[in-house]
């Protein structure tokens, strides 16, 4: 899939395959064209899904690859540390830079239900509601999914009514999300199966880049997407409040946790907790490229990359923080402060 | 001498062409265990996956008969003008990108399409249900009918109609009871070949209706989010099915009419 075509030697430019979560697809997309006029010898090759997705073609689908970019930094320590590449038996990468955060809020247009209505006290009745029709990621799959849970779930106890969730999920999956709650503890449990029931006024994809087009063709009302995509596409924003959009470097998100409930992952029982969003980028140990991976990652932790991400609207940290700091490449380590570890 | 060089060269090249089919048709039915069977009939997106497949192509072909049989009567037997345009127009689906197909499905039956909007009022909705499935599949498909039955109304020696008319019959009668049933092997493989191209349908599927998941839906999610080995038993079961109903379909459509 990812293997090197033929067109390498025709234009003898460097391709550099890079992976990344669908949220960074406009960005990334100025990104290349940016680098790309630096650095005429490289070809940029993009190709963006859902985090979980972008990391799974690097270790179960074996694609080579030299950069990934995943919207969740923890699914990279996750899925990538503890498993190794068969031909060199090394993890697929041991370290990771967390270079920006964002906001989970709701995308809208003027044309959707209840738009002129919807308010910080009302919107999880108004998507909870059959007749109005509401998108969201595939918690198995895309981050944005998985944190579209957290948020209802935290509303459970923001709001103090804890039956938010509840309103809005059941009966809408064939097989039921499970929400288990103690005292200090939300869980939330994502079974195998994960299938809207149809015309309840649920909408899933595999990824919530893929909601857009059918909130801008009216097949949505509302999607759940992050802040910087719906300001790309000039969509209405809908902010939720802080204690809820996991974007807040002040709010303790802790209190919830979303388990994706079955094995099929190599060895690890993925949990995701309830923290502030954190994009990560890394290399796999088996890139082909390693060197230009690197030049693309300092190029967009440079000042040119830190205003095209301004401009689309994703922000990156003031400091950029690595994970295992000592095992970045040395043309990185500079550009980025070691983590605290926990 | 020269015949036979020419001969074998053909028949090289054609050979070669048939092991590029055979030879991903083989290794993915090799991978067909007892194991990868029981774990594609005891999981029930599998199966769900596989009935709706085949349903929904069945309904498609059905509603493209209804249409499309008389549409090839009239391409095999009139002339009239614009028979060109409306020609290559039955053709169009097999040239459009199928998820460009899709894009255009949705404009028109999407919730503020042209039909659409009317429609949803009416609780009539093409998106993410079996009637998204159904559309998607009926338009790209619908070629295949269209094209095998007019071939057949063609070969239908047309004096014979005359004659049935001449006898007294009207038109209706002279169709169903002479025309019908002589071209019947050739409209029924249109429609076996329209549903076979219907049940492989992905691109204007997905963008209609991701939900539910036909098997080339699911296939590809699962090999997407969860990798070869859990793509594998659906995509093993989906081949040998559509093989084994395409054979018998075919066999019984050739069996007497081979000279």
């Amino acid at each position: 899939m990812a293997t090197i075509p033929p067109a390498t030697e025709i234009s003898g430019k460097v391709p550099l395959v890079v992976f990344a979560a669908g949220s960074l697809i406009i960005p990334f997309d100025h990104l290349e064209q940016a680098f790309e006029a630096r650095y005429p010898n490289i070809d940029v090759r993009p190709e963006y899904h859902g985090s979980i997705q972008v990391i799974r073609h690097a270790t179960e689908l074996h694609d080579s690859i030299d950069v990934i970019a995943s919207a969740d930094a923890s699914l990279i320590p996750m899925l990538m540390y503890g498993s190794q590449v068969p031909e060199t038996g090394k993890a697929y990468a041991d370290w990771y830079i967390r270079f920006a955060s964002n906001r989970l809020a709701l995308a809208y247009t003027d044309q959707s239900k209840y738009a002129a209505e919807i308010d910080a006290s009302n919107w999880y009745r108004v998507l909870s509601q059959q007749d109005v029709r509401t998108g969201i990621a595939d918690p198995r799959f895309d981050p944005s999914g998985y944190r579209a849970l957290m948020a209802f779930a935290l509303a459970n106890n923001y709001y103090r009514q804890p039956t938010i969730f509840f309103d809005m999920f059941t009966g809408r999956f064939r097989r039921s999300i499970g929400i288990f709650q103690d005292d200090d503890l939300t869980t939330i449990t994502v079974p195998e199966i994960v299938e809207p029931v149809a015309n309840t006024g649920l909408v899933m994809r595999g990824a919530s880049i893929q909601l857009i087009a059918l909130l801008q063709s009216g097949e949505l009302d509302y999607a759940f997407e992050y802040e910087s995509v719906i300001q790309q596409h000039g969509l209405n924003l809908f902010s939720l409040p802080e204690e809820l959009n996991l974007g807040s470097p002040d709010v303790d998100y802790s209190k919830v946790l979303v388990r994706l409930d079955f094995q099929r992952f190599h060895s690890v029982e993925p949990e995701f907790p309830g923290e502030r969003i954190g994009y990560g980028i890394t290399i796999p140990s088996n890139a082909p490229h390693p060197e230009e991976a690197e030049l693309f990652i300092a190029f967009l932790l440079s000042e040119e990359g830190r205003a095209l991400m301004q401009a689309d609207h994703h922000p990156l940290f003031e400091q950029a923080l690595a994970d295992n700091h000592a095992n970045l490449p040395a043309s990185l380590q500079g550009l980025c402060a070691p983590a605290e570890t926990p | 001498m020269k015949r036979r060089f020419f001969d074998l060269a053909f028949a090289i090249l054609g050979g070669a062409l048939l092991l590029f089919i055979l030879l991903p048709l083989v290794s993915i039915i090799l991978q067909a265990t007892p194991k990868t069977f029981w774990q594609a009939f005891s999981d029930p997106e599998v199966t769900r996956a596989i009935g709706l497949t085949f349903a929904a192509g069945a309904i498609a072909t059905g509603l493209g008969a209804l249409g499309g049989v008389p549409l090839a009567y009239i391409l095999a037997r009139r002339r009239f003008r614009g028979k060109r345009l409306v020609e290559a127009l039955v053709n169009l689906p097999i040239v459009i990108p199928h998820t460009a197909a899709g894009v255009a499905l949705l404009l028109v039956f999407g919730r503020r399409g042209l039909l659409g909007s009317w429609l949803s009022p009416l609780g009539i909705t093409f998106t993410d249900n079996l009637a998204g499935i159904v559309i998607a599949m009926l338009f790209v498909s619908l070629p295949f009918l269209v094209n095998l039955s007019r071939e057949a109304f063609a070969l239908v020696d047309s004096e014979l109609e005359a004659v049935a008319l001449a006898d007294g019959a009207s038109p209706w009668q002279a169709f169903s009871h002479i025309t019908l049933p002589l071209a019947f092997r050739g409209v029924l493989s249109g429609m076996v070949m329209m549903w076979a191209r219907g049940i492989s349908e992905f691109g204007a599927v997905v963008i209609l209706a991701y939900h539910p998941k036909i098997a080339p839906v699911l296939i590809y999610e699962r090999f997407e989010g969860f990798g070869l080995s859990s793509a594998l038993p659906a995509a093993v079961v989906l081949v040998l099915v559509a093989l084994v109903v395409f054979s018998i379909l075919r066999l019984a459509l050739t069996r007497d009419s081979r000279g």
